[in-house]
């Protein structure tokens, strides 16, 4: 029995397992900064869709209604790797000569010194990127109909008492957004924590590929066949970690509402 | 103490109003309205509905843009540009300046809801009159207490009643201490029985001789509190003078129908 149990716990801890709990880190980062773009973009997005300028309201309006179409599948795998080509393609034009170019074989870069390489941090970051551009989009629509809702005479009062357009907007009509906007935001989170799962896409080592290659049958030519094919066990411990997230999530925006709704919900009498 | 205050009718105009003319779209609601109030003065704005009032009263303070004439506070000219209907603000900072020295009192109150009472009554003179805090929340706190509600100074404008809500809003009004008050029919969105505690503060401020324009529907009040009362009519003035020649000598046929209807409700 207690061999069991120092089996099971030299298994749990093995460097393997070590790497993959290390790894949530990289789903946790990507879920809240894309969360804070996504907010900035909506911010961003509502603002221009507010516009009193016709280009401004024409570049919100197709960001929001374009970017909400694209599978955010295919939005990660193009928006990671056409800006990476970009970057590229921008080196290029400034370092490579025509002898460097002859003398690369492969076909991109155009030469090896224009090569730009990306680490799980930069593919990190351009993951989280892609995340608040999809669901900023989303934001937009939430957040320009939660503007609308703020009562118009309260604006009115912000202007009649001198203030200017900028302290109106950031006084009154944001801060009271916040109660309307709210229960849409919180979807939109939702859709960004699930969609954490797609960051293999991005060759980041993160929770779901090492789930794979933990669970996948493990034969050591010393031990033997140490496990067949596990993979329901791993995936079974995402599920818990997503539904954990869900929950700690679901309280988080409650306290947020409450803090939000101050003076404005009835419930906060 | 000998020193006599001066005659209303020496003092300079506080609000003057010269041609105004607005319409929305194809309706012509101002047709041509010059007015003035002095230093002191009382002037009650009185009409039926659709008679321009509340817009003549919105344009003193440019939430509504006229689409031609001149409006001036304390001799000031506010600045425009374009022509209607694109007419617009043409200084950001004089429109800002001259506001914050207008108090307006809406009919629904329009308290911002997410502040308490004395975070309201703050607001506009610390991040407009960039005030100091300290001797502002003492005003704050001492409008409150004129108004009757300093015990509320705490509360959310949800948590007052109509008439709690609308004097805090009078001493939202006060705090920036303004030039003129602008009251946009105070009582209308109240109970017979609230009205009466709001108005009992706007009599007040009258006897203080604080200049007001008064937009109402109630007569009554405006015979006790006006200086001088304007009868509006299809965005004209019809009648105007002090009260007791136009409600006691009322020359105007319309005027003496519009107050023949009004007493019947």
């Amino acid at each position: 029995m207690s061999e069991d149990l120092a089996f099971w716990l030299s298994y749990i801890t093995n460097g393997k397992h070590l790497t993959w709990y290390a790894s949530f880190q990289f789903t946790i980062f990507a879920a809240l900064a894309g969360g804070m773009l996504a907010v900035i973009f909506g911010l961003a997005g509502a603002t221009l869709k507010n516009s009193r300028f016709l280009p401004l309201r024409l570049i919100g309006t197709i960001y929001s209604s374009i970017v909400r179409g694209v599978p955010d599948v295919l939005f990660f795998l193009f928006f990671p790797l056409a800006f990476e080509q970009a970057v590229e393609w921008f080196i290029a034009s400034q370092v490579c000569t025509p002898e460097t170019i002859a003398a690369q074989s492969a076909a991109w870069p155009p030469c090896k010194e224009a090569n730009w390489f990306l680490g799980t941090p930069e593919y990190l970051i351009l993951a989280s990127v892609s995340l608040g551009l999809v669901y900023g989009a989303f934001a937009t629509n939430v957040i320009h109909g939660a503007l609308r809702s703020v009562p118009k005479g309260q604006l009115e009062a912000a202007r009649a008492y001198g203030m200017s357009a900028s302290q109106v907007l950031w006084r009154v009509h944001i801060r009271q957004m916040w109660v309307y906007a709210l229960p849409g935001l919180s979807n939109v989170w939702m859709l960004i924590v699930k969609a954490t799962s797609l960051l293999s896409l991005l060759q980041i080592a993160d929770i779901v590929l090492w789930a794979d290659r933990l669970g996948a049958p493990n034969f050591l030519p010393a031990v033997g066949l140490v496990h067949d094919d596990w993979r329901w066990r791993y995936y079974l411990v995402l599920f818990v970690f997503y539904i954990l997230v869900t929950l700690l999530s679901e309280k988080a925006f409650n306290a947020i509402m409450r803090r939000a709704g101050r003076g404005i919900l009835s419930e906060a009498r | 103490m000998a020193q006599a205050a001066p005659a209303i009718a020496d003092t300079l105009p506080v609000v003057a109003i010269r041609d105004l003319h607005k319409s929305f779209g194809a309706l012509d609601v101002l047709k041509g309205i010059s007015f003035s109030a002095r230093e002191g003065e009382v002037v009650s704005l009185i009409g039926s509905s659709g008679s321009g009032k509340s817009t003549l009263l919105r344009c003193i303070n440019m939430l509504e843009v006229p689409d031609s004439g001149v409006v001036a506070i304390d001799g000031e000219e506010i600045k425009l540009r374009g022509t209607a209907p694109h007419r617009q603000i043409a200084d950001e900072n004089q429109i800002r300046r001259i506001r914050s020295e207008l108090g307006m009192v809406f009919q629904s109150f329009n308290l911002w809801a997410h502040m308490t009472i004395l975070e309201n009554v703050m607001e506009a003179p610390l991040v407009v009159q960039r005030r100091a805090r300290d001797e502002v929340e003492e005003e704050a706190l001492a409008m409150l207490a004129k108004v009757g509600i300093r015990e509320k100074a705490d509360s959310y404008p949800a948590q007052l009643s109509g008439g709690q809500q609308q004097r805090a809003a009078i001493a939202r009004a006060l705090c920036i201490n303004p030039r003129v008050m602008l009251f946009d029919e105070p009582t209308s969105a109240l109970d017979p029985e609230l009205e009466v505690e709001v108005l009992r503060v706007i009599k007040v401020l009258a006897d203080e001789g604080r200049t007001m324009v008064l937009v109402t529907h109630d007569m009554e009040f405006a015979r006790s509190v006006s200086d001088r009362v304007i009868f509006l009519h299809q965005g004209l003035i019809e009648e105007e003078g002090p009260p007791e020649q136009v409600f006691g000598a009322t020359r105007s046929a319309r005027l003496k129908q519009f107050l023949n209807a009004a007493s019947h409700t």
